[in-house]
């Protein structure tokens, strides 16, 4: 029972790590970069929410749908300032990859300066209510209503991205330019506005994670840095480039997470992820349900 | 040998490494040693700059053995802090626990770390580029938190008292600082490596390395054992990062699980990349500038009553620049025409 309470605790978390691994993957896929200042556009998402919260008195779901354009245009912001130079000189992805690194840092820092660097809390968004899910031998399994409603607005949210990717052109190109992204250049799709839609995308996944965990823990400068790298973590794990994989595996390491720290150490909890990361690209490098990627000489 | 330079170390110019050691050598000792010879009120060189050099040592030490891996070979590492940091733990367990002399710990903290990695060497032999990035990024941290969390390593408030190396005698009681013995023992480490590169570059082994940094797979079917050489490159950047942390943890007489943290690992990346892959002169300006622009900037930072810290600003800026002017580093081998090419 406890157990079964442990794997609950575990989904809403989970969800919001498939959010944050589907803006690595969907970057990933088509550019072929690790973008690392998406831990850092998470962090934007949730100031951006928290500020439109506590300053100017937004619900929820309005904070969350402001905070997610926000960081959409900053993803976007950083993909022009600082990556598109670089891709239009033809550097090696190793200059692309440092690039991203200090521009993360600078992000971080310059929340840090900007926003002073301590710790702070999300008013109550919702009255909580304790919802139980099933009763067994007058043992109940619950899940408060804050987490239910954080899962379900994930959900939607992937529902949203599997419907664009499939069923609209600008989807359909992504998909494509997933695959060989120079030939679909040739077909006549401009590819650097589908880097833009790409970026977008990333930033705004990335930014309804940053205020659904501000919903649920406290919010600092530099929570994108650990976020971040997990969100990568469940990227690999589930196979880069593949949603439904990260989608799986988000869920996965959320419930893994939470029983690390129930039942070995919660000092282990953060370092769960990479652990399997490791032993997944070890073993499976093209991850849980990526699908292997040729080496060309 | 295609090279016909006489002297294997190539600085700027005509400056050889062997000239250059010469010049540095005296330079140094007159600077250590001069408040020592000749009594003064106050001392010639703060014990504040000594400390400054003591780190620039180091850190030129680890640039030096990540640009093996990364320079020379091609393999990204964001993971080389866990090696500094393992070399400086073993080092730091082995004389507080067990008490065994300085440089008998010294020397098998150099020799475990080459042992310990190859296990976080092995992943670049599945996987490359972005992902190894990653994967030696999380050996780091998760050696991190085993650090953190395991008792007998201090958990987190780290291994106090370590005691200092003593050589006829204890560092501490030489030179007016007590820092002067760690400053020229840290040079010659550095020297020793630097040598070592130097030699490396030309020799069969160094043109393995190139040859898999170039192309793995040509190198594999030239005849070349791309996952000998990279364990090879991995090992003999953890012996030289494990010599540099058994002196660190001396020197600083305290160990503690930041060392082996990401934050260590980026700023040595960073050093790397700033003054130049594959060029020796490149990492110790790299390492100088890295170590240095933060002290300026907090002097800086005070003059002006800046409410905030412009190092950590500067830094994220500095990489994205350097990678747009020079991406292969101030002194770095001008190979950014081939390696757009690939990658």
């Amino acid at each position: 029972m406890v157990f079964l309470q442990q794997v609950v605790n575990g989904i809403a978390l989970g969800g919001i790590y498939s959010l944050i691994a589907i803006g690595w993957t969907t970057v990933f896929g088509i550019i072929g970069m690790i973008n690392w200042t998406h831990g850092e556009i998470f962090m934007i998402g949730a100031f951006t929410g928290y500020f439109l919260i506590t300053k100017f008195h937004f619900t929820l779901m309005p904070a969350l749908l402001v905070a997610m354009v926000v960081s959409g245009i900053a993803a976007v912001l950083v993909d022009r300032l600082a990556y598109r130079p670089l891709r239009k000189k033809g550097s090696p992805r190793l200059a692309l990859f440092i690039t991203a690194l200090g521009a993360s840092t600078f992000l971080r820092y310059s929340a840090s300066t900007l926003w002073q660097p301590h710790a702070r809390a999300y008013p109550a968004v919702m009255d909580m209510k304790v919802i139980t899910l099933f009763a067994f031998h007058g043992q109940r399994i619950t899940m408060n209503n804050l987490q239910l409603a954080i899962f379900l607005i994930t959900i939607v949210i992937m529902v949203g991205l599997q419907f664009f990717i499939t069923r609209t052109r600008t989807g359909k190109a992504m998909l494509a330019a997933s695959q060989d992204f120079e030939t679909v250049g040739l077909m006549g799709v401009e590819a650097e506005n589908l880097v833009t839609v790409t970026f977008m995308i990333s930033g705004v996944l990335g930014g309804a994670a940053g205020v659904l965990v501000g919903t649920l823990y406290a919010i600092d400068p530099l929570m994108g840095a650990l976020a971040g790298l997990k969100g990568w973590a469940v990227a690999v794990i589930g196979g880069v480039g593949s949603i439904s994989g990260s989608m799986v595996s988000g869920v996965m390491l959320g419930i893994l997470e939470n029983l690390t720290s129930g039942y070995i150490s919660t000092g282990f909890k953060d370092a769960i992820g990479f652990i399997i990361m490791m032993l997944t690209l070890l073993m499976w490098p093209q991850g849980l349900m990526g699908s292997k990627v040729e080496d060309k000489v | 040998m295609v090279n016909t330079n006489t002297s294997p170390v190539r600085f700027p110019g005509r400056l050889t490494g062997r000239t250059a050691f010469f010049i540095a050598l005296p330079v140094l000792l007159a600077v250590l040693f001069l408040d020592t010879v000749i009594p003064t009120e106050s001392s010639v060189v703060s014990p504040y700059l000594k400390h400054i050099l003591m780190m620039w040592m180091t850190y030129s030490t680890l640039t030096l053995s990540l640009n093996i891996v990364t320079g020379y070979t091609g393999q990204t590492s964001l993971g080389h802090a866990a090696f500094f940091g393992f070399g400086a733990f073993t080092s730091a367990v082995l004389t507080t626990v067990y008490h065994v002399p300085f440089w008998v710990a010294f020397l098998v903290a150099g020799l475990v770390t080459a042992l310990f990695a190859i296990p976080l060497g092995a992943p670049a032999l599945r996987i490359r580029g972005h992902f190894l990035v990653v994967v030696t990024y999380g050996f780091g941290e998760v050696l991190r938190y085993i650090a953190l969390n395991t008792d007998a390593l201090g958990g987190t408030s780290g291994i106090p008292g370590v005691p200092a190396p003593s050589f006829f005698w204890s560092f501490n009681d030489i030179g007016r600082s007590g820092k002067e013995a760690y400053i020229l023992a840290g040079f010659l480490l550095l020297t020793g490596v630097a040598y070592f590169v130097s030699r490396m570059e030309n020799s069969p082994t160094g043109l393995a390395f190139a040859a898999i940094r170039e192309d793995e797979v040509a190198a594999g079917a030239m005849g070349v054992n791309p996952s000998y050489y990279k364990l090879l490159a991995f090992s003999l950047a953890g012996l030289f990062a494990g010599f540099a942390g058994s002196l660190h943890a001396s020197y600083l007489t305290f160990v503690s699980s930041d060392l082996l943290g990401s934050y260590q690992s980026i700023l040595i990346l960073t050093m790397v990349v700033v003054g130049g892959t594959r060029s020796i002169a490149g990492s110790i300006l790299g390492a100088g500038i890295v170590v240095v622009a933060p002290e300026v900037l907090k002097y800086l930072k005070e003059l002006l009553h800046l409410p905030f810290d412009p190092w950590l600003l500067m830094y994220g800026l500095l990489l994205v620049i350097m990678m747009r002017v020079r991406p292969d580093g101030i002194l770095g081998a001008d190979n950014a025409r081939k390696a757009g090419r690939r990658r």
